[in-house]
């Protein structure tokens, strides 16, 4: 099953805020940590290759970011879900909840703050959130090497169900988290997800 | 010297503004005019004097005039060799009169370049002749492995053996048979294995974009193969090779001239078991295959009427096992597939004059394949495809003569072209129709200027326009500068206008620029669109792939013996078409369809160096400089929006220093060569290294580009020996090897290693006439 795993990201936000004026006191601030979850296994679909026909619908693996936790329904409190190459969040079509997700650029540690420009959306009838497909969404398909990988400097800004930011990063759709030059898609067992992610539990847009 | 000639391969008194001298009293026994090798020049002549002319017989030889001053000078001219001149006390005393070939094959005549006879020397872009000899030296059996050992020519494994030129890939060179353009094609790559060596006269290659006279695919540039033609009464040859991996060549050939009728045949037969770099996978890396080529060639000349009709036929055939994986079970299928191509090629020149020259000609070609994979265990055919593409070309092309420095050439011609395969619907036709125009002229002695414009009207990709000029300035007798820009294009392939692909288990579609609004239309009304990702305005507007292109370079010769030639070359591409995804559908994969999206930049240098040290001892030395790169990634990369990832998959920003352009280019490729020939004993060596610098093989690191040092395959070099010996009655045995390191490169699929071979050629004539 999964192992869950908790990383030291040391995500300093003194390091953020500007203190250039002497006489500002320095707020106590709480030091965020990024959180690495590995190996959440979320297999697709069972389909018959000659066909395309789906022989064995499989469920999605729930997960909330706030608890840092698998959920087991989907009336649960989840945030975000896997299954296959395909992320959703809790809301619209895929379910009850109110979670909505924005696919930026940049790389996970330079995001400091929720861009205006971020783009939040619920998944729906037009498309989820996240969207599928290569180079849509989170990942590349090389159609060379067969590979899946995560898109470099792609990260997922996530708003959760309780309506705090979290920004989020795909490492991995392989086992353990392999570097890409030592995966074969043939043997690497897949999907199993590594992705980090940090929350701003106090409801600011700032990390 | 006037350089402009209609006429080149005939004599061509009448051009030196003098006139024949004629009846002649004999004053000495005749003298020969002969090669290094002692062979005879029949097409030489001399110069006695301003203005009086003596062409060699048949056999080469001519007789002096008496009453001649001790002193006069005589000059002795043939086409391919260095002018040679002697006093007439000297030559007096001589049987026979050697003479140098022009160094770098400069004396070559090139058909390719201007689609008239000229002399490589006298060409205003860069060209370079692949001689018979050469091509001998190689040990080569099929035309990559002569190729491959060219300055700036990479032979890349895509589909087949595929040719790169100045950075780009197969589908952008033309290949050209007796200048004709050869079709059949394979994910765009032309496979030149299916090109058997033996009969090959010499290759000419040109580089740079010539869709000014040709139009699609020229955008690289042009390889114009030239199949041999004998002027001997009777001629017949058998030749054989065999080397590493039970792989036989045998070809025969046969030709017959009386009467202004020449009569020519070859028949070669290949075979070999392939090999295999990774016996863990199942089936071989390169499938056991036999080939058969066939080719005759028809010629009768009439006055001033010249016919010729050449035909040609391939057949290939081949084996392999893959294996399939099924839900983590790997299941082995037998491949087996096939591969013909037929050509017919009749062509007439009429000569009313030595001014004009009128040239219908016409090329009928066919080409399919027929590939069958079947699974072992139960014979459950997992894969079938055919495919058959037809194509006829007529032309007509008119050239005239205007004094002596300028020559017209007027061409039109139409094209027709069908196709029929599994992934294509119907059978789909295409027509076109092209007008095109040169100018060859020489202002002053210094100046040569080729300036040309082709017009293409297709049915599929609208008009085209393609313009090209040329000009070569002579500095002085050793150095001349020469610059080109033209403008290349390449229409769009079958596989980007007709496609239909469904690729069921992943769940995504393809469709060609022609059925995309139907393909969405079908899938709309399946309900199985969730949202276009594009503008439907945009659908099926696929245009021609175009480029603008620029070539400068010399040709300085430091020597009759000495040879320094460079060029360099940019050429920018524009609207290079690519698959983009248009539809996103409810099952979350995508449509694809093609779209002209990209941009593209190679530049480079190439520099050769050929010094002739001794008559029997030649080295050369050749190297390119390449920078390909993908325009629209440097943008990215520019603005910051380009990542990569870290062995440990974590995310930073790619610089312009990381990226290292297009995949499987090298940026730095190069050859030296030594050639040892002995004339008396008939005993040739050629020693060559091809260098070939890293080159990135594919995407490691997530984000679909070249810019970490774990995606280059590492650079290699392939030292290639052969050594020969030629008989007085004509027989020619031979050994050598390819790869004698055993260099490998898992990246390298067309490279088996070390291959060693034998070989034989046995000339019957010439054996039942030193009897």
């Amino acid at each position: 099953m999964n192992k869950w795993n908790m990383f030291q990201a040391g995500i300093l936000l003194l390091a953020l805020s500007t203190s250039c004026e002497e006489n500002t006191v320095d707020e106590p601030e709480i030091e965020l940590q990024a959180v690495t979850v590995e190996n959440l296994h979320a297999p697709g679909d069972l389909m018959d290759r000659s066909t395309g026909e789906i022989t064995e619908v499989r469920p999605f693996r729930y997960f909330s970011l706030e608890d840092n936790k698998m959920v087991e329904s989907r009336e649960g409190d989840w945030d975000i879900g896997f299954k296959g190459t395909t992320l959703i969040v809790n809301s619209g079509s895929s379910g009850p909840g109110t979670a909505q997700a924005s696919v930026v650029t940049g790389t996970f540690d330079e995001i400091s703050t929720v861009p205006s420009a971020a783009d939040f959306k619920s998944d729906g009838e037009n498309g989820l959130a996240i969207p599928t497909g290569s180079g849509n969404g989170w990942y590349n398909y090389n159609p060379s090497s067969h590979i899946i990988s995560p898109i470099p400097g792609r990260v997922l800004l996530i708003q959760t169900n309780e309506g705090n930011y979290a920004k989020m990063e795909i490492l991995s759709y392989y086992q353990d988290n392999p570097p890409l030059a030592e995966v074969d898609p043939m043997t690497t067992p897949s999907p199993y997800f590594t992705f980090r992610y940090l929350i701003q539990p106090n409801g600011t847009i700032t990390f | 010297m006037c350089r402009i000639n209609l006429n080149k391969n005939r004599f061509t008194y009448w051009l030196l503004g003098c006139f024949l001298f004629p009846l002649l009293s004999h004053a000495s026994d005749p003298i020969c005019i002969r090669d290094q090798a002692g062979n005879p020049i029949p097409h030489a002549y001399v110069k006695i004097g301003p203005d009086k002319v003596v062409p060699v017989d048949r056999t080469g030889s001519f007789d002096l005039p008496d009453n001649l001053e001790a002193d006069q000078l005589i000059e002795v001219f043939a086409m391919g060799f260095d002018a040679r001149q002697i006093r007439v006390r000297e030559i007096s005393e001589l049987s026979s009169l050697r003479l140098t070939e022009k160094i770098g094959q400069m004396g070559e005549v090139v058909v390719a370049a201007t689609r008239t006879d000229r002399s490589l020397e006298d060409l205003p872009m860069p060209v370079t002749v692949i001689s018979r000899e050469q091509i001998q030296e190689t040990g080569g059996m099929r035309l990559s492995e002569v190729l491959r050992e060219q300055t700036g020519l990479q032979v890349v494994s895509d589909h087949g053996a595929g040719l790169q030129m100045q950075g780009l890939s197969s589908d952008y060179i033309l290949i050209l048979l007796d200048g004709e353009p050869l079709i059949g094609r394979t994910a765009g790559t032309f496979d030149l294995d299916r090109i058997s060596v033996t009969n090959i006269e010499r290759i000419e290659v040109l580089r740079g974009p010539s869709s000014a006279i040709y139009g699609s695919e020229a955008m690289a540039g042009v390889i114009n193969i030239i199949t041999k033609s004998s002027r001997e009464p009777f001629a017949a040859s058998l030749e054989s090779r065999y080397r590493s991996f039970s792989t036989m060549d045998l070809s025969g050939e046969a030709s017959f001239n009386q009467n202004d009728w020449s009569v020519q045949a070859y028949l070669n037969r290949f075979r070999t078991d392939g090999f295999d770099l990774n016996p863990n996978v199942p089936g071989n890396t390169q499938a056991p295959f036999q080939a058969t080529t066939g080719q005759v060639k028809l010629g009768k000349k009439s006055g001033k009427w010249e016919f010729r009709l050449y035909s040609r036929m391939y057949r290939e055939d081949s084996d392999n096992v893959l294996q399939v994986i099924e839900n983590g079970k790997g299941r082995l299928a037998d491949m087996s597939s096939e591969r013909r191509d037929v050509n017919l090629n009749p062509t007439v020149t009429y000569r009313p004059n030595e001014h004009w020259q009128l040239t219908l000609r016409s090329m009928t070609s066919l080409f399919e394949t027929h590939s069958l994979t079947e699974m072992q265990e139960d014979g459950f055919v997992v894969d079938a495809q055919d495919f058959q593409q037809r194509y006829h070309r007529t032309e007509l092309q008119l050239d005239r003569q205007l004094g002596n420095s300028q020559l017209l050439t007027l061409g039109m011609g139409h094209l027709l072209e069908t196709v029929d395969a599994t992934r294509y619907e119907a059978l789909n036709r295409f027509d076109a129709g092209y007008l095109f125009l040169q100018h060859q002229w020489d202002p002053t002695d210094k100046w040569n200027i080729v300036t040309g414009v082709r017009g293409d009207l297709h049915s599929q990709y609208g008009e085209r326009i393609s313009p090209k000029i040329s000009g070569m300035y002579q500095i002085s007798e050793k150095f001349s500068w020469q610059a080109s820009l033209g403008a290349g294009f390449k229409a769009p392939d079958f596989r980007q206008l007709l496609l239909n692909f469904n690729n069921a288990s992943a769940g995504y579609y393809v469709f060609g620029a022609n059925l995309v609004q139907e393909g969405i239309e079908r899938l709309q009304s399946q309900g199985l669109v969730q949202q276009l990702l594009l503008d439907p305005s945009q659908f099926g507007a696929l245009k021609a792939e175009s480029s603008l292109a620029i070539n400068t370079g010399f040709r300085w010769k430091l020597s009759n013996d000495l040879l320094f030639q460079g060029n360099f070359f940019q050429n920018n591409i524009f609207n290079l078409i690519e698959t983009a995804p248009f539809a996103r559908l409810t099952s979350g994969q995508n449509a694809f369809s093609y779209f002209n999206v990209s941009r593209v930049r190679t530049q480079g240098i190439e520099l050769d160096w050929t010094w002739r040290l001794t008559s029997k001892l030649q080295v050369s030395a050749g190297y390119m400089y390449l920078d390909a790169n993908d325009l629209d990634v440097l943008e990215q990369i520019d603005s910051g929006a380009l990542f990569r990832r870290d062995s440990e998959n974590r995310t930073q920003r790619v610089s312009r220093s990381d990226y290292g352009g297009l995949f499987n280019r090298s940026r730095h490729s190069g050859n030296l060569k030594i050639s040892y020939q002995e004339p008396l004993s008939g005993i040739n060596l050629a020693l060559r290294a091809i260098h070939r610098g890293k080159f990135g093989f594919g995407d490691v690191n997530g984000n679909l580009i070249l810019d970490d040092p774990s995606e280059y395959a590492r650079a290699m070099t392939s030292w290639n020996l052969s050594l020969s010996k030629a008989f007085s009655n004509g027989v020619l045995l031979e050994t050598g090897g390819f790869n004698l390191l055993n260099q490998l490169n898992q990246y390298e699929p067309s490279n088996p290693g070390r291959t060693l071979f034998v070989g034989a050629k046995v000339p019957f004539h010439q054996l039942v006439n030193s009897k």
